[in-house]
């Protein structure tokens, strides 16, 4: 019988959206182009050529390491790219993922990355090729909402804030805006420099749908001990206290 | 026992639950103008920069930011904040309820109202390098410790006594 990982425990609807990020088993929602990818994440001109920092591992004359032999180098490795970054911030007002989700995403699915969680946006750094390829995997999937989550290298303030009266999330340098079809549109790249045209991100999730897909417990929508009022705890408040206990314990050994 | 009186100012602040777009933010200024017996009003928010303050992209305007211009009793003002908070003194409590009906007309979603005591009564060290020896006390915590002094926008038509020529 074949193993599945269960990843993360309870069987609350956050518990299994949990689950679904960690394991990569993600719903496609939208299908932005590349080159928009690439635009908003401003590391280079769509269709430029990529930056490295070593010749491709081919021409390099790798030494004979039994590691190298049975891992294959991701795309951007063997080509010698620059390393990369893209970086997210997403609502708590039920954003689909937050930023220790999409770090779990990262770890598990994501070959090459590195990714680092804050207390209200998530980074993760790979090779250039590499990274272009997760950037796109996380705004396509169900990961994404485009009001509630946008992609900021810098002045990432707009986590822990009130939404703006559009339902969009506070973004100070103005990145993203509601046009008036409905439709949420890219204006700036990730640090805030003006893009040459703007990018449709496509329809924001309805209040409802976003409370469906989030990860977040919050008491006004799903609270991480299950239904409220039931005599069982949630199986993720179980986990957690079991976790809690034997970090707490780890090393003690009394004599 | 102690009897509050009912003929001195109250403090009120006005916390929508979502950040309010200029447009509304004039509307709603407007409605709180009309019902008078305002004393002093604080608008608080995140700032909203006129240019990309650091990272790669330092210096790009952000156009979206710039001529955010309300218009409140005649007056025309620049907004510099997102409006997520406004805290107002009024002459008394008649005006109360009147606030709270103007807060339902022009908020279209939900909406705190409370009173409380949110202006320091005390000039601090902070307002006495801002405006020297302040003799209006009105002015008093109407503008964050570290913001500059142009923040605040006297729209009175009562001289406010801001000196701060002999410093």
């Amino acid at each position: 019988m074949a193993y599945t990982p269960q990843y993360y425990p309870g069987s609350t609807s956050v518990g299994i959206n949990r689950r679904k990020h960690m394991s990569g088993n993600l719903e496609k929602l939208r299908d932005i182009p590349e080159a928009d990818v690439v635009a908003v994440m401003g590391h280079r001109a769509p269709g430029a050529d990529y930056s490295s920092t070593h010749p491709p591992l081919k021409e390099m004359g790798e030494p004979d390491c039994p590691i190298r032999q049975i891992v294959a180098p991701t795309a951007g490795a063997a080509a010698g790219d620059r390393v990369r970054y893209s970086q997210w911030t997403d609502s708590m007002y039920f954003a689909p993922s937050i930023p220790y989700w999409r770090s779990y995403w990262g770890a598990i699915n994501c070959k090459g990355c590195d990714p680092g969680t804050l207390s209200g946006r998530q980074i993760i750094e790979a090779r250039e090729r590499d990274i272009e390829a997760y950037t796109k995997a996380q705004y396509d999937s169900e990961m994404t909402d485009v009001a509630l989550c946008s992609m900021r290298g810098c002045t990432v303030h707009g986590h822990s804030l009130r939404l703006e009266e559009n339902g969009m999330q506070f973004d100070m340098l103005a990145r993203t805006e509601m046009g008036s079809d409905g439709n949420v549109y890219a204006v700036k790249d990730q640090v805030g420099i003006p893009l040459d045209r703007k990018i449709n991100l496509g329809k924001p999730m309805s209040e409802a749908e976003a409370k469906k897909r989030t990860t977040i417990f919050r008491v006004d929508g799903i609270p991480m001990c299950g239904k409220v009022g039931a005599r069982k705890y949630d199986e993720a408040v179980d986990a957690l206290h079991h976790m809690w206990e034997l970090r707490s314990k780890w090393g003690f050994r009394p004599e | 026992m102690v009897t509050e009186s009912d003929t001195g100012s109250i403090q009120v602040e006005i916390i929508p639950s979502r950040f309010l777009l200029p447009a509304t933010a004039q509307k709603l200024l407007n409605e709180i103008y009309g019902n008078g017996g305002i004393i002093r009003i604080m608008i608080h928010g995140p700032n909203l920069p006129r240019s990309v303050p650091y990272g790669p992209g330092r210096g790009s305007p952000i156009d979206e930011n710039r001529d955010l211009l309300i218009e409140v009793g005649g007056q025309a003002f620049e907004l510099s904040v997102k409006v997520g908070r406004i805290r107002l003194e009024l002459e008394s409590e008649k005006y109360y309820e009147g606030l709270k009906a103007a807060c339902e007309r022009a908020l279209p979603i939900s909406f705190q109202i409370r009173r409380g005591k949110f202006f320091h009564t005390r000039q601090t060290i902070t307002d006495y390098a801002k405006y020297g020896k302040v003799e209006d006390t009105r002015i008093l915590g109407l503008i964050d410790p570290k913001a500059k002094q142009d923040r605040l926008a006297i729209l009175s038509e009562e001289n406010v006594a801001v000196h701060d020529e002999e410093r």
